[in-house]
């Protein structure tokens, strides 16, 4: 009985990693060839569900790739199986970070190399930079908002507080300051509520 | 063998930021690198290069990179573990109060006070890296070679070239649809060139 199991999630393990190694234009191209591997050739799901699962999938943050393969191995084999799915899906790319990690350092004393990388590391901060920028422009919805980020980044950079502890005040704040909002919104009609009042009698 | 446990659960506690916004993970890493001796600060850079350029969600290709320069290929075993498992519960877990959870006003004021944190520290990760590579504010004898420094009062700014490209790179982002890989790859060539 173990054994069976442990054949199945190999099974998914193996053919997760087939759609791993060969989608890498990133975003949906992965979801045809899910629905062609786990509807028709294995038939692990069916049609009904799988469109359900992808509809999930890309309401949740995260890749919808990786979000599908989790669900699909759930469904299939339960937690154990949705683990050997995601991880099926990532190796393709974890062995090619390996890879590009032990060939940089072999050249890591290579004059080109190091000119190279001179170019890159702005690159990254470039990069890194944009990601900060494209998160700002969906969080930062008001003043209160902007004063959050602006603490964080001085939090981070002079006191050298560490992440977590800013990312559960952050949560505290935000739970803190929409109650403000509401409560000032709640006053504000209820101002002019007593107005319309005061005007009609 | 302490180390790999100690590296697993490090990144057990990041892996939620595998989920859009692998890079708030960077100071994490530079402080536990410098706290426990694993790596510099340029070799963390390199990682992070290195996962920008590799398909796949940057924060686990960074904690398998990190793994590696760390503690070799255990090291990269266990830091892949350490992020993935979690992904995968965390998905599933999600997944399933997803849809009761998600209109909740309570966890919208959550989320609300939660992005501008994350973007604060993204931001913070950017400015990391630059100082830590003489980018920007470089100390003397640690200059970068062959580059050009713009100071005031005795104090370094910036150096030319390198802002250059930091700026040149965020612009390309914004105005075009050319993939980060590509960028880093011409970045490359062109510190060949320039540096």
């Amino acid at each position: 009985m173990l054994k069976k199991k442990f054949k199945l999630l190999l099974e998914i393990y193996i053919a997760f990693f087939k759609l791993g190694s060969i989608s890498f234009g990133g975003g949906y191209s992965m979801i045809p060839l899910i629905e062609r591997e786990v509807v028709e050739d294995k038939k692990w799901v069916d049609k009904q569900k799988i469109i359900d699962i992808f509809a999930v999938s890309e309401s949740l943050p995260g890749a919808i790739g990786l979000n599908s393969s989790a669900f699909v191995g759930y469904s299939v084999a339960g937690i154990p199986g949705a683990i050997f799915a995601l991880l099926g899906n990532l190796t393709p790319s974890v062995i090619i970070v390996l890879t590009l990690s032990v060939v940089f350092m072999k050249f890591n004393n290579n004059p080109s190399v190091k000119s190279a990388f001179r170019g890159i590391y702005p690159a990254i901060v470039g990069l890194v930079a944009y990601a900060s920028y494209k998160m700002g422009k969906t969080a930062l919805e008001d003043k209160a908002c902007i004063g959050i980020m602006i603490v964080t980044f001085c939090c981070s950079m002079f006191l050298q507080i560490d992440p977590i502890p800013l990312i559960v005040s952050g949560a505290i704040a935000g739970v803190v300051i929409s109650s403000v909002k509401m409560i000032i919104k709640a006053r504000r009609n209820s101002g002019v509520i007593m107005q319309e009042k005061e005007k009609n009698f | 063998m302490m180390m790999l446990f100690k590296l697993g659960l490090m990144f057990a506690k990041l892996c939620v930021f595998a989920f859009g916004g692998g890079y708030v993970m960077i100071p994490s890493l530079i402080k536990a690198s410098e706290a426990n001796h694993w790596a510099t600060a340029s070799e963390l850079t390199d990682v992070v290069a290195i996962a920008g350029m590799t398909p796949g969600p940057v924060a686990v290709n960074a904690a398998v990179g990190f793994g590696y320069k760390v503690a070799g290929f255990p090291g990269a075993v266990a830091s892949f573990l350490g992020i993935a498992v979690p992904c995968a519960l965390i998905v599933i877990i999600v997944a399933t109060f997803f849809f009761k959870i998600y209109a909740h006003p309570k966890v919208k004021a959550v989320l609300y006070g939660l992005r501008p944190v994350i973007t604060g520290i993204i931001l913070y990760a950017a400015v990391s890296i630059a100082l830590k590579n003489s980018i920007i504010g470089a100390v003397p004898g640690k200059l970068i070679e062959k580059g050009f420094n713009i100071s005031a009062l005795g104090v370094n700014l910036f150096e030319v070239k390198s802002v250059v490209i930091v700026l040149t790179t965020f612009l390309f982002l914004k105005k075009t649809k050319i993939q980060p890989i590509f960028m880093i790859v011409g970045a490359g060539v062109l510190g060949v060139v320039i540096f």
